[in-house]
């Protein structure tokens, strides 16, 4: 049909470019999202993963290039205006809003994203969050009394309940021990299903995890996009192995 | 606390009933009331911007003496009005300390933390010298209404609406303010509040338009100033001198007051405005010139000891009980 073949990108970036002075830490790096899509980005520390994440979700502004998100341009829109259209995303070091309690954090994200609820049933959506990534326990404590661990679960259930189109998960897998990581990669794979959430997840070590949740991976070398494509393929890819371990020197 | 609710101000008015009481029924202890109630109110005021958005506003003091201002040139023109020169005088205090905050708002508010404090000194003492240098609302001989007063309103009148009409008016204006306090904080606006006050960057990212928010609670506040400065100051003493408002001293003890208490608690105010008054009364009779010293540190103390302050220290430790809900 012709509105399939003719269907946009749920995000679309054109040939964006950020500088930081002489640095330039994304560069002319092009990318389309898919509703639903599941995609890993891979790469090196310094390769321009957050800087990526921070242009998408309006923490920068980009030098050069355009930012589409649903049809709209959101190059140069403001931080807060872009979220209730559905961007949410965690931060690779949590960012709890310390002495609020768990649950509040939460109530916060489906009261100013997407969801744009009331405080009454932003407090009582709250707890359905928790248990979706397993520490409904946790509610009622403050937030800065959680291990760095539950932060990243609390950030994870803060995004949800933004109910976002498009989900930005920075490291959230990075220290978790495996029986962890398979919990939070079945919620990942439950919300992308049931929710139709495109799900971004940026990795720098757990190639293992990315293998069992992303369809596509693109790999971030020195600001520039080196490879995307199929995960095993990618992973497999003799310039991707050389970015990781080094040149064959024997 | 998991429901919207009001009930801590059940503990508010408690307090608030407590200390009527004592002003009316133990002889002369009206004037202490009515000065621990300025105090009181000038917490819950700042505490509206201070407590619940984080940042600190060194030229805080301003809003309360334009407020004064307002209320000086109110009575000093429109005294043929009668006594709708006073509800005038309200009103242009009101207007007049929105004015500012707007103004200060949209340059300041987009500085971060400290830099806002800093760029915020200079509005206070910027106002003082304006009025004296342009000898604006006449210059450093300031405003002074008594007599007119006096004459237009008749001695009694006069009399009443100084020694007693202020003092009921800052009473109104403290439980309005709390009371705006708690709306606040049930409501989206005061959980946006609060997330920016944790972590300014995070809130963005996650939907919060901060600037606006922090507008609203700022220029909030600052009409809450406006208000005491008007009754306090004008009303009360019947004449304003720009050294005597645009005095950053005020400041320095909103400042005090609300960290004492607890920042952004409904209480913290209260309890931070009534310590602070009463010892500044008392001290300076028992210890006369020499109450700021005893004061310093017990400041020093309470946030080494209570870094959230009293109510905030309580709130902690009186979670799983049963009067949890009663504070906030």
């Amino acid at each position: 049909m012709l509105s399939e073949v003719m269907k946009l990108p749920l995000l679309e970036l054109q040939g964006v470019t950020k500088r930081f002075g002489g640095i330039v830490a994304v560069d002319n790096v092009s990318l389309e999202i898919e509703e639903g899509d599941a995609i890993g980005i891979v790469g090196p520390n310094g390769s321009g993963k957050t800087t990526l994440y921070n242009l998408i979700s309006g923490v920068y502004f980009p030098d050069n290039g355009r930012i589409i998100f649903d049809g709209k341009d959101i190059t140069f829109l403001p931080a807060h205006e872009r979220t209730p259209l559905g961007l949410a995303r965690t931060f690779q070091i949590p960012r709890p809003f310390g002495s609020a309690s768990v649950r509040e954090n939460v109530a916060i994200g489906a009261m100013f994203g997407r969801a744009k609820l009331d405080v009454e049933s932003a407090l009582d959506i709250a707890d359905h969050y928790l248990s979706i990534v397993g520490i409904e326990k946790l509610a009622e404590k403050e937030a800065k009394l959680l291990t760095p661990l539950e932060k990243r679960f609390m950030e994870l259930a803060r995004a949800l309940a933004m109910k976002p189109k498009l989900l930005l998960l920075d490291e959230v897998m990075a220290g978790m021990n495996p029986a962890d990581v398979d919990r939070i990669i079945e919620v990942i794979r439950r919300v992308k299903d049931e929710e139709r959430i495109a799900v971004v997840s940026m990795v720098e070590h757990l190639m293992h995890a990315i293998t069992r949740f992303a369809e596509r991976v693109v790999v971030m070398h020195q600001g520039k996009k080196l490879v995307e494509g199929k995960t095993l393929d990618v992973l497999n890819d003799p310039r991707v192995v050389e970015v990781y371990l080094g040149k064959r020197v024997v | 606390m998991k429901t919207r609710s009001y009930k801590p101000l059940l503990p508010l008015f408690l307090i608030y009933s407590l200390l009527i009481l004592i002003a009316v029924a133990v002889p002369g202890m009206w004037q202490p009331v009515a000065f621990f109630m300025f105090y009181v109110a000038l917490g819950q005021a700042f505490n509206i911007f201070m407590g619940l958005t984080g940042y600190v506003d060194f030229g805080y003091v301003a809003f309360l003496g334009l407020g004064a201002y307002g209320m000086a040139i109110a009575i000093k023109y429109f005294s043929s009005l009668g006594l709708i020169s006073i509800l005038l005088g309200i009103l242009l205090a009101v207007v007049m300390s929105i004015l500012l905050s707007l103004a200060v708002g949209a340059v300041a508010l987009r500085l971060r933390g400290a830099y806002f404090a800093i760029a915020t000194i200079g509005v206070n003492e910027g106002f003082r010298y304006l009025i004296e240098g342009v000898r604006l609302w006449g210059g450093s001989e300031g405003i002074v209404l008594s007599g007119l007063m006096r004459r237009t309103f008749g001695r009694e009148t006069a009399n009443l609406l100084s020694t007693f009409f202020s003092d009921i008016l800052i009473i109104a204006i403290a439980i309005l303010a709390a009371m705006t306090t708690i709306w606040i904080l049930n409501r989206k606006m005061g959980y946006a509040l609060l997330a920016l006050r944790e972590d300014e960057d995070a809130a963005r990212v996650m939907g919060i338009n901060v600037t606006k928010y922090k507008i609203m609670a700022f220029i909030t506040s600052a009409s809450f100033a406006g208000l005491i400065g008007a009754v306090a100051w004008t009303l009360k003493l019947t004449y304003v001198f720009p050294e005597d408002v645009f005095n950053i001293h005020y400041t320095v003890e909103a400042i005090v007051i609300v960290m004492l208490g607890g920042a952004g608690t409904l209480l913290g105010p209260v309890v931070g405005g009534l310590i602070y008054g009463v010892l500044k009364y008392y001290l300076s009779v028992v210890f006369p010139g020499i109450q700021l010293l005893i004061l310093a540190p017990m400041l020093i103390l309470t946030i080494i000891a209570f870094p959230e302050g009293i109510v905030g220290f309580i709130k902690k430790k009186g979670k799983k009980s049963r009067i949890s809900c009663y504070l906030r």
